[in-house]
């Protein structure tokens, strides 16, 4: 973590070798896997943990929202829109959202909640991020496939193309992780505060991020300001993914990949100049 | 090879500069055993640091040659809601060590019991030491760090480290930073002492607690 070029620290074998400038390279991104599978490995050992539910609300949360919502609309006799399954349409809304908050909501406390693994040089600060990320990712995509399985046996329902909704989710991820890392480089005006910002607002942009309505219900003047938010194109992604092309969908792959690059430059950017002043050893 | 050069550490407070470490120059080998004496908000616990690469120097630069351990001392390093044995496991794969051997080896260095399967929160701090310095001699450094931590064990571990840090001598160094000079003595032969941000080397190991506690 101090200034010296990434993987020249990080190398296992003692420096002062002379090595080509690949094989140095290649040696750096070696330890770069190893320190992040590692970090991944510790971090199922602490969420699972012995005791905590963890990765259980992955899978209730989403069905109890999904199933109350189902009722209220069997019940006062409302379809939605195109006739799409209720129930499937909740569940692959609400699942996805469920990763983009925890993402976020859950970026302040990163690092705290690590400081005894950064008394090891070779990992950083983002290859923590990376790490939890990611697993977050894998967790949510297992979920929604695990759901979408048991609605497929239930209602005989079943996704149109998964990889198209494995994708969509990935986007979410991308997105979120570079917002994510600028959750942590604010943490430097405090935890707490950053923590204190954060959660409301995760829950008052939930109108905004596109998980629980489709962009063609909406008028045309309306639909334009929509689609500003880089994850109303995400979630009609993963929409299409599983209902297919029996309702209109709208979104612009080019505007979702430039919008992730934009959060992840900007938060590795925002993380760089903020290292400094982090201390969490 | 463990090289400091023209290194400072700057800290902001209330809007004014302080300077804790103000341009230290040295070079420690393997074979070397120093002790870095110094009081309380001398900066001991920052070299340590900055040594480690844990911390950024504001100026100057640590040149690592050889491969340097983490700082040891109580507290950091092993991750308290995971248990004991995760903790080896997790060390074992970001140092490249095979995991089950520095399991084993832990194991029977840190002498937990039932407690090495439990969470690490669960530890006394003589016990989370224990856990720290075992792990450290698993991964078997050129360059041991230790912050203090042996004042936190019973004398049987104290012994314990001793020894196995005398058996590593030759072909490791060894940096302690302390602020009582009676600790060093059992384990270094040469010292320096951090005072106002400035270190000074002595070749005696006497001569340089007398000096100490004279200031």
């Amino acid at each position: 973590m101090d200034g010296s070029l990434p993987g020249q620290d990080r190398a296992l074998r003692p420096p002062g070798l002379a090595q080509p400038v690949g094989s140095r390279l290649m040696a750096a991104l070696r330890v770069q896997l190893v320190v992040l599978g590692a970090v991944m490995m510790r971090e199922i050992h602490t969420r699972f943990g012995r005791h905590n539910m963890g990765y259980m609300w992955l899978f209730f949360e989403p069905m109890i929202l999904g199933g109350c919502i189902a009722m209220v609309h069997y019940i006062s006799g409302h379809g939605l829109p195109g006739g799409l399954d209720i129930l499937s349409f909740y569940v692959v809304g609400y699942t996805p959202y469920y990763l983009f908050r925890s993402i976020l909501n859950r970026a302040a406390t990163a690092l705290l909640a690590n400081a005894p693994i950064f008394y090891h040089r070779q990992v950083t600060f983002l290859d923590v991020m990376v790490a939890r990320n990611l697993l977050d990712c894998a967790a949510v995509m297992i979920a929604v496939l695990v759901m979408l399985a048991l609605i497929g046996a239930i209602r005989d329902v079943w996704p149109v193309d998964l990889v198209w909704i494995a994708f969509g989710i990935a986007t979410i991820a991308l997105f979120c992780h570079g917002l994510s890392l600028m959750v942590v480089a604010a943490t430097i005006f405090g935890v707490e505060t950053v923590d204190r910002v954060v959660h409301p607002l995760t829950y008052l942009t939930i109108p905004l991020t596109g998980a629980f309505y489709m962009v063609w219900w909406f008028p045309a003047e309306l639909q334009e300001w929509m689609l500003l938010v880089p994850s109303v194109h995400m979630f009609e992604i993963i929409r299409e993914g599983q209902f297919g092309p029996v309702v209109p969908y709208h979104y612009d792959i080019p505007y979702i990949l430039v919008s992730c690059a934009v959060t992840n430059v900007l938060g590795m950017l925002a993380l760089r100049v903020a290292k400094r002043r982090i201390e969490f050893t | 090879m463990l090289e400091l050069r023209n290194l400072w550490k700057s800290y902001d407070a209330h809007g004014r500069q302080k300077h804790v470490l103000r341009g230290l120059n040295a070079t420690f080998m393997r074979g070397d055993a120093v002790g870095i004496l110094g009081r309380n908000g001398a900066g001991k616990s920052t070299l340590i640091r900055m040594m480690a690469g844990i911390e950024p120097p504001t100026g100057g630069e640590v040149i690592r040659s050889m491969s340097v351990s983490w700082p040891l001392g109580f507290g950091g390093a092993v991750h308290g809601s995971i248990t004991g044995a995760d903790n080896c496991r997790f060390i074992a794969r970001i140092y490249g060590k095979p995991a089950g051997w520095v399991e084993s080896f832990v194991e029977e260095f840190a002498e937990l019991g039932e407690y090495f399967r439990l969470p690490v929160k669960t530890y006394s701090s003589g016990m989370s030491s224990r856990l720290a310095f075992g792990l450290s001699m698993a991964i078997d450094f050129d360059c041991y760090l230790v912050d203090e931590v042996i004042a936190v064990g019973d004398a049987r571990f104290t012994e314990r480290c001793r020894i196995m840090l005398e058996e590593r001598r030759r072909r490791s160094a060894l940096l302690m930073v302390s602020h009582q000079g009676e600790l060093l003595r059992a384990f270094c032969t040469t010292a320096a002492i951090l005072h106002e941000g400035r270190l000074t080397f002595h070749e005696d190991l006497d001569q340089a607690i007398a000096t100490y506690q004279a200031l």
